[in-house]
């Protein structure tokens, strides 16, 4: 009897409770006794067995990292990795699938041997240690060793039309599959290995399937798209601008390899405000400029649709403020891919031309451990900093949390009042060590913030990339989010962008429409859904809100329903029999007006900006490039969301409309938008 | 109690056992080191007398999330060292030419290799770590009786294969 059998065993082992175990013992048989006699040998043997087998240990730097943060005692350090998802309300109830689906295969290492052979290369060498431990990641004052002045190299002037770029070619391979699995996680796991592993009895022979090994995690947070409101119910549309880019370059990944992003991967703004547009740069004494242009809207010509773009100024290389950069590098061994450290290693080198001797730079890495591998030193120095960037190696499990301790506090000691202050996080976002729970590190973000440093978010790689987390992190910190795949958007990011990147010339900026109800019946605006402020957060200080780079443009679009059309297609509801709105509509032939927040990168108090549009009848066609150009992506985004508000859009139209709008595109990103929107459509059929 | 000596008395009872566990689901000692400091840098943030009396079991848990974190996380890589019974069946002497060579202590590790892995887990746990049932089921998040089965199910099959040599 299988439950008898059992107790046989627990009995030999000494495992059953004194009452059990003597209850057991009376009904023992001679051919029973001899059972547990065979089974107490057989334990005999295993013990002998493991006490020979091969040991290890830590090493001394390893226990002695453990012993220092035994000493600090207040650290903060959430129990259980795996809670790093459950503040992603959506990815929630799937992080347990993916455990469940990851269990049974981690217990196989010998299956899992003969999938990946002739990987062997790159397995972590003993070596990866050294960057890790050779620094004390606890001291509290990092030693600085002060870098030798180099020789003035003169500075390298950056003009975004320098040079035309080489095109980054589009894989136009046979699709081979529609969209991504469109929940917050896709798991690549069929069913029929998931059983076959799930049972343990695997053969070797079983394993060696092509499928890629274990699920992958990507967090996307819903987007719930923002729908056509009433302007008598909701007369003003508050937000804040988000300069973040990385939705398009994750989309691109996407697209180039074949399949459609998952909606929720897809934030509308960010494709457009990828672009760079031509408006002209501010002339007054405000950080940016401001335009206004409305036509009909091309998938439903009987609304309007109306372009608020502001452009920041712009700063010459050799006039920007001197940088004070950490680079915040997540060394764990999940970056060790082509497309991960790197990357992030040719895209530091190139930056490091731009740099000169008004600068510092300094590089924290983090992976199990934290430690300073560059302490600050001078732009000019550019061969120290080479020295560190190839010294790095990747290897170890991911404490962000203590890593930004660290990189706020070296930007802190080398404060420079006059320059820009800034930590450069690089990582594919999967923190799983320390202070990880999206809320905490959240807060520790917006703490550190307040001590005038900003944040830039560069995320690499694919699989586990944490989008949603990345994204917070940015905004809570003052700071932009770039998604980085190729080297190209390294490039872009970094050189050519760099100042906007870089240099935040207006921060907490909040944008406040007020619609005029005599000319408007409802309002939508086209994405910015996680960047929506309450009505009453727009004149409050407190609220934080997106930051403006030098030379960045912002765009936002709003379609609008005239009156006399229906709204969502219902008619206007009967007006109140109890309550008489006094105030009859003021005339004017205004169709709304732009209210702007900001306060100078250093301030506490915000300024306040006023711009009416006057209403117009305009065709679409006759609008400016940049119009047609952000309507275009921003139809792409609509048709890749499969918006409800899509109408009879086609990528068809879209193509036809960015094809028009091409203009100077001197970097070539307009027309590989066409290529992708291209791809999309070959995916999509 | 003094947490830094708990602490140091902890890595020094734990730190091989731990290492070892961790080895043999990472099958790279590089990483099993670094999913045991991690353990214990996860320790440092406890407070002693809530862990007090059950520090094993706890201790083998996180190192067992880390060392299943770090697999998921990273690209799957070759193990550096393979069992060697797992890695050379061929070469190998059957078993019959080994007994014939008195040669019995190679066969169990063959013998363990062969099991299905979640029995060789617990089957580790127990004899090599000398955990109970319980602390068994705390670390795998497993239950007590399904613990006791695995066990069973293992030495059994062990069982036969010495016998029937």
């Amino acid at each position: 009897m299988k439950t008898n059998d059992t107790k046989l065993t627990a009995y030999a082992l000494n495992e059953l409770p004194e009452t059990e175990r003597q209850a057991f013992e009376k009904e023992l048989t001679p051919e029973t006794r001899k059972a547990v006699e065979e089974i107490r040998a057989l334990a005999g043997q295993l013990n002998a067995h493991y006490a020979t087998e091969g040991e290890t240990c830590l090493t001394d730097e390893q226990r002695e990292t453990i012993f220092a943060a035994a000493r600090k005692k207040k650290e903060k350090i959430i129990p259980f990795p795996r809670y790093v998802w459950m503040p992603l309300a959506s990815a929630a109830a799937l992080a347990g699938i993916i455990l469940y689906v990851s269990l049974p295969r981690i217990s196989g290492p010998t299956d899992r041997a003969v999938e990946v052979a002739g990987r062997m290369e790159s397995t972590a060498t003993p070596t990866d240690k050294r960057i890790r431990t050779d620094v004390d990641p606890f001291s509290s004052t990092p030693s600085v060793t002060r870098p030798k002045m180099e020789l003035k190299k003169p500075a390298i002037k950056m003009k975004k039309s320098a040079k035309p770029k080489t095109l980054r070619r589009i894989a136009r391979g046979r699709p081979y599959g529609k969209r991504s699995d469109a929940g917050a996680v896709s798991l690549y796991m069929s069913a029929d290995k998931f059983e076959k592993t799930d049972c343990y009895g695997v053969t070797r022979t079983d394993s060696l399937t092509a499928r890629p090994w274990g699920p992958s995690i990507e967090n996307y947070a819903e987007i719930r798209e923002n729908q056509f409101l009433r302007v008598i119910n909701q007369p003003l549309s508050t937000f804040s601008i988000d300069v973040d880019t990385a939705s398009y370059s994750n989309m691109r990944r996407f697209l180039k390899n074949g399949t459609l992003p998952p909606k929720d991967a897809i934030r509308i703004e960010e494709l457009i405000n990828y672009f760079d547009y031509n408006d002209a740069p501010p002339t007054g004494n405000t950080p940016f400029a401001t335009h206004l242009e409305v036509s009909s809207t091309p998938w439903n010509p009987k609304h309007k649709l109306v372009r608020i773009a502001l452009k920041g100024f712009e700063i010459e290389q050799s006039e920007r403020p001197a940088l004070n950069l950490v680079f915040l590098l997540d060394v764990s061994g999940s970056m060790n891919s082509e497309n991960k450290l790197p990357l992030v290693k040719r895209a530091m080198t190139m930056l490091t031309r731009q740099l000169d001797e008004r600068d510092r730079v300094s590089i924290v890495v983090y992976a199990g451990a934290s430690g300073l591998v560059l302490p600050p030193t001078f732009g000019a120095n550019r061969q120290a900093i080479l020295d560190a960037l190839k010294r790095l190696e990747a290897g170890g499990g991911t404490n962000g949390g203590q890593g930004i301790e660290l990189a706020y506090r070296t930007a802190l000691e080398n404060y420079n009042k006059e320059g820009v202050n800034r930590v450069i996080l690089c990582t594919d976002g999967d923190f799983n060590i320390g202070v990880t729970q999206g809320g905490d590190l959240n807060r520790l973000i917006e703490e550190k913030a307040k001590s005038g440093i900003f944040l830039s978010v560069l995320g690499f790689g694919t699989g586990n990339t944490k989008d949603s987390i990345m994204e917070q992190l940015a905004d809570r910190g003052n700071g932009n989010y770039a998604y980085i795949d190729t080297f190209s958007e390294a490039r872009k990011v970094l050189v050519d962008e760099m100042s906007g990147t870089l240099l935040t010339i207006a921060k907490d900026v909040k944008i406040q429409v007020e619609f005029n109800p005599a000319l408007v019946a409802g309002y939508r605006l086209i994405g910015y859904e996680n960047r929506m402020l309450k009505t009453e957060d727009f004149n409050d200080d407190k609220k934080d809100a997106g930051e403006i780079g030098a030379g960045h443009t912002v765009t936002a679009l709003y379609e609008i329903v005239p009156t006399g059309q229906p709204v969502n297609g219902i008619p206007p509801v009967d007006e109140l029999k109890y309550q008489i709105s006094d105030s009859a509509p003021v005339r004017s032939d205004e169709l709304l007006t732009v209210k702007l927040r900001y306060k100078e990168p250093d301030g506490d108090t915000s300024r306040k900006i006023e711009i009416p549009l006057r209403n117009v009848e305009r065709s679409f066609e006759s609008t400016s490039d940049d119009f047609r150009f952000a309507t275009a992506v921003a139809g792409f985004g609509m048709l890749l969301r499969d918006s409800e508000f899509k109408g009879d859009l086609t990528y068809g139209q879209v193509i036809e409309w960015a094809q028009s709008a091409q203009g100077e595109d001197g970097f070539g990103y307009r027309r590989e938008f066409i290529e992708l929107v291209r791809n999309a459509q070959a995916i999509g059929r | 109690m003094d947490k830094e000596k708990w602490i140091s008395s902890l890595v020094k009872r734990y730190e091989r056992p731990l290492c070892s566990y961790a080895f043999s689901l990472l099958h790279d000692f590089e990483r099993a080191r670094d999913a045991v400091q991690d353990t214990f840098l996860r320790l440092c943030g406890q407070k002693p007398e809530k862990l007090k009396g059950r520090e094993a079991p706890w201790l083998f848990r996180v190192c067992r999330n880390r060392s299943l974190d770090i697999l998921r996380k990273e690209e799957p890589v070759c193990p550096l060292s393979e069992p060697q019974e797992a890695s050379l069946p061929s070469e190998e002497k059957t078993p019959d030419e080994q007994t014939a060579h008195g040669d019995l202590s190679q066969l169990l590790p063959r013998f363990l290799s062969k099991l299905p892995k979640n029995q060789q887990e617990v089957i580790r746990l127990k004899f090599q770590q000398q955990l109970s049932y319980r602390e068994i089921a705390h670390c795998t998040r497993l239950s007590e009786s399904n613990v006791g089965y695995l066990l069973h199910t293992g030495i059994k099959t062990l069982r036969a294969q010495m016998i029937n040599l």
